[in-house]
């Protein structure tokens, strides 16, 4: 033991000669699982001072192999205009260049007025976007009315605030239909959160915007902005290997969502193909 | 009898009575009296000031305060504990502010109060507050709302109400003469205030306090001269009905 | 990459900020507001580490709002000043630093105006003219060679102006909007902001 009192390893729980009691196994199961108790207190990364060392744990990864720096592709967008909101999606779920899933859904329902698109990591916007479900209900039935998009957003960017830097990675639109009419806010991992009128998050993004700025104006018809969110996101799918899948189209009313359509990109494709080769037959 | 079950907030005496928090409702009667009327369109809320000592300096000492740019509340009971009510309202007013960015519901925020109170009468080494609030004010989507809490820690709306001093002879007062037409504009509105509290009033006119909540404006305390020509126009319709009633005969 | 700008002149403070809200390489906005009005009297401007910025700005503005509430008068532009960097030096020698440059800016009855420049570092000076930010550098020595201790509110506009114009020739950055804001004995109000489109016309 002389070697570990040099050491001083010697007080480390395993060196303890009745090491792991089930007394510290409950302890340390405890830590792990505190969030089940309460789930704003997610465990933080197992190390001192996760803040500052988890950000040189990530920058060093390419040197010494350790990779928690997740790779993660997705499409999704998400615009206002005259008739409601318009959301829309791929499914694709990659861990780097292996496709984990050709059905993920990236969107979620919060409740029959509200939507969170995940895009990032799909554990912690899914998590995240449960706990935001709670509390959404929980404030529709303490105040008797449904929560604002405003204030959900909000709730959303305070949790990723406070855990900045330890590692959640999310990039979600949350949208929704409240008394002040359509809601659309762009909330980060980062903690910023900002209202507007169009985005689109992702490895795709910068596909889909390109389709998305040339052919977004306010005065859409429900149709028109229905089909500009789909074809977005098949162009996006189209150049991006990190995106692809089912497309989903989901439109925000005064009334609650409607689920437009799911198709899988490919059938779009040979459909856009052909209506190609047709305009060039005339 | 009663000694041995007020020693603690938490004992319920025999008959179901919890001893301390009906203590407390007692302070608020003896308090002085304080009125909320809410009008179409206007929040108004009137105290009676406690007479000032001949040497105090006339600070206002305010019975009428702001929670946040919407909300207003008048109380009665002990000054002192309302102090530390109306600081922990106007945090949560702020921390509502900050945490899902819209300002506070009138409902919402009677309910944090009352939630306070409520603590306080179910547990251990603490008393009661002994006070009274009506909670005047607007929600966004612009509608008024009054509300009144007490010490056990319930709440109720109304159209007007009072508590304090003689808080139930006011309360027939307004049941007696409230109409929805005469509180449709403001004026009616602070004028029904007034004559509520100069029903009971006991150092007459000189000692009230008015305050007027309209939508989206800054509270707006009345003037001295203000509450005495309110007062004069409503003593003027007193002699006119006593004449009306004498002729009659 | 963002920019703030600022000047005080005798009875006036009057702030420029972009509006430019990017993600990595992708503007994700061009109407993001960076001026906040805190209090009829004060604006504060704010950028640095996106999340930060809406955080604190918000979490010192209700704070403001909440000592109002409580005294019935308001914090004046000297006390905010104050308040805000002791604030950033706390949260600075904590596990979760705010990384945000500001301006404090307001207008006191009895002081006059006031300009203050904070930065990440919770250093606060009071100022004449000051900018955060790339586009800051291109306008220092527009406002040595322009501004003057009598300064108008006209010249000042025309003073950003001219800032904004040497910011979109040089900076490599695209900053297309600013949005401009002054605070005065009458309040806070915004001016008609500087965009390319309106510089050109």
């Amino acid at each position: 033991m002389a070697l570990a009192e040099i050491c001083k390893i010697s007080n480390a729980p395993y060196m303890r000669p009745n090491a792991w009691s089930s007394a510290d196994v409950e302890e340390e199961q405890k830590g792990l699982m505190c969030n089940l108790a309460n789930p704003y207190t997610l465990a933080a990364p197992p190390f001192e001072n996760p803040l500052h060392n988890l950000n040189q744990i990530q920058a060093n990864g390419d040197k010494t192999g350790v990779k928690i720096n997740f790779d993660h592709g997705t499409t999704t967008l998400g615009f206002k205009f005259k008739g409601g909101v318009l959301l829309a999606v791929d499914s694709r779920a990659t861990g780097g260049s292996y496709i984990g899933s050709q059905s993920m859904k990236k969107i979620v329902e919060i409740n029959q007025f509200m939507l969170g698109t995940l895009a990032g990591g799909a554990a912690d916007c899914v998590y995240w976007d449960r706990v935001l479900s709670k509390e959404c209900r929980l404030h529709e039935l303490r105040n008797k009315e449904r929560i604002s998009v405003a204030a959900a957003s909000k709730i959303m960017a305070n949790i990723a605030h406070e855990y900045k830097g330890m590692g959640l990675s999310m990039g979600m639109m949350l949208a929704g239909y409240d008394k002040r009419g359509p809601g659309l806010y762009y909330v980060d991992s980062e903690g910023s959160r900002t209202p507007g009128n169009l985005f689109s998050v992702g490895s795709g993004s910068l596909y889909a915007y390109g389709v998305l700025d040339s052919g977004y104006h306010w005065d859409l018809e429900d149709k028109e902005a229905q089909e500009l969110g789909r074809r977005a996101i098949y162009h996006a799918t189209f150049r991006d290997a990190y995106s692809g899948g089912i497309i989903r189209v989901y439109h925000i009313k005064e009334d609650g969502w409607v689920n437009i359509s799911n198709t899988d990109c490919m059938e779009l494709h040979y459909m856009y193909q052909e209506q190609l080769k047709q305009q060039a037959a005339k | 009898m009663s000694s041995r079950y007020d020693r603690a907030v938490t004992i319920f005496s025999p008959d179901g009575h919890l001893l301390q928090v009906e203590y407390a409702q007692e302070a608020v009667r003896k308090g002085s009296t304080a009125v909320g009327v809410r009008g179409a369109n206007c929040v108004v809320l009137g105290v009676e000031k406690k007479s000032v000592a001949q040497l105090q300096e006339d600070r206002k000492v305010r019975k009428i305060c702001m929670l946040d740019n919407h909300v207003v509340m008048a109380f009665a009971g002990l000054t002192a504990d309302a102090r530390i009510m109306i600081n922990r309202a106007q945090v949560e007013c702020q921390s509502h502010r900050l945490n899902v960015e819209d300002p506070v519901t009138l409902e919402y925020i009677t309910r944090f109060i009352a939630q306070l109170k409520q603590k306080y009468t179910q547990s251990n080494g603490r008393r009661p507050f002994g006070i009274s609030c009506l909670i005047g004010g607007f929600d966004a989507d612009g509608s008024a709302h009054l509300f009144q809490t007490e010490p056990s820690g319930i709440f109720y709306e109304y159209k007007a109400n009072a508590t304090g001093r003689s808080a139930k002879v006011v309360r027939e007062f307004f049941e007696k003469s409230y109409r929805e037409e005469e509180v449709a504009n403001e004026h009616g509105a602070v004028k029904l205030a007034i004559r509520a509290l100069l029903e009971v009033a006991q150092s007459g006119q000189n000692n009230l306090e008015v305050a007027i909540m309209e939508n989206g404006k800054p509270l707006k305390m009345l003037d001295t001269d203000v509450i005495t020509d309110y007062v004069k126009i409503i003593e003027k319709e007193k002699e006119e009905e006593l004449e009306k009633k004498k002729q009659k005969k | 990459m963002e920019t703030l700008l600022g000047i005080k002149g005798p009875d006036f403070v009057m702030l420029a900020a972009d509006t430019t809200h990017a993600r990595s390489i992708i503007v994700m906005k061009e109407d993001q507001n960076k001026i906040h009005k805190v209090s009829d009297s004060l604006l504060i401007s704010t950028v640095g580490e996106s999340g930060d910025t809406e955080q604190f700005t918000e979490f010192i503005s209700k704070n403001i709002a909440l000592y109002k509430m409580r005294n019935g008068y308001d914090l004046s532009p000297r006390e905010s000043a104050h308040f805000t960097r002791k604030n950033l030096a706390e949260y600075l020698r904590s596990r979760t630093p705010y990384q945000v440059f500001m301006f404090v800016a307001g207008y006191d009855p009895n002081a006059g105006p006031e300009l203050t420049f904070i930065d990440y570092l919770a250093n606060a000076l009071p100022v004449n003219y000051a900018g955060h930010g790339y586009g800051a550098i291109f306008a220092s020595s527009i406002y040595d060679r322009y501004w003057h201790p009598n300064i108008t509110q006209a010249e000042a506009y025309d003073v950003f102006k001219k800032c904004i114009a040497e910011i979109q020739k040089r900076l490599v950055v695209n900053l297309k909007n600013f949005t401009v804001a002054v605070v005065d004995k009458d309040g806070v109000r915004d001016l008609e902001p500087i965009s390319a489109a309106s510089l050109a016309a």
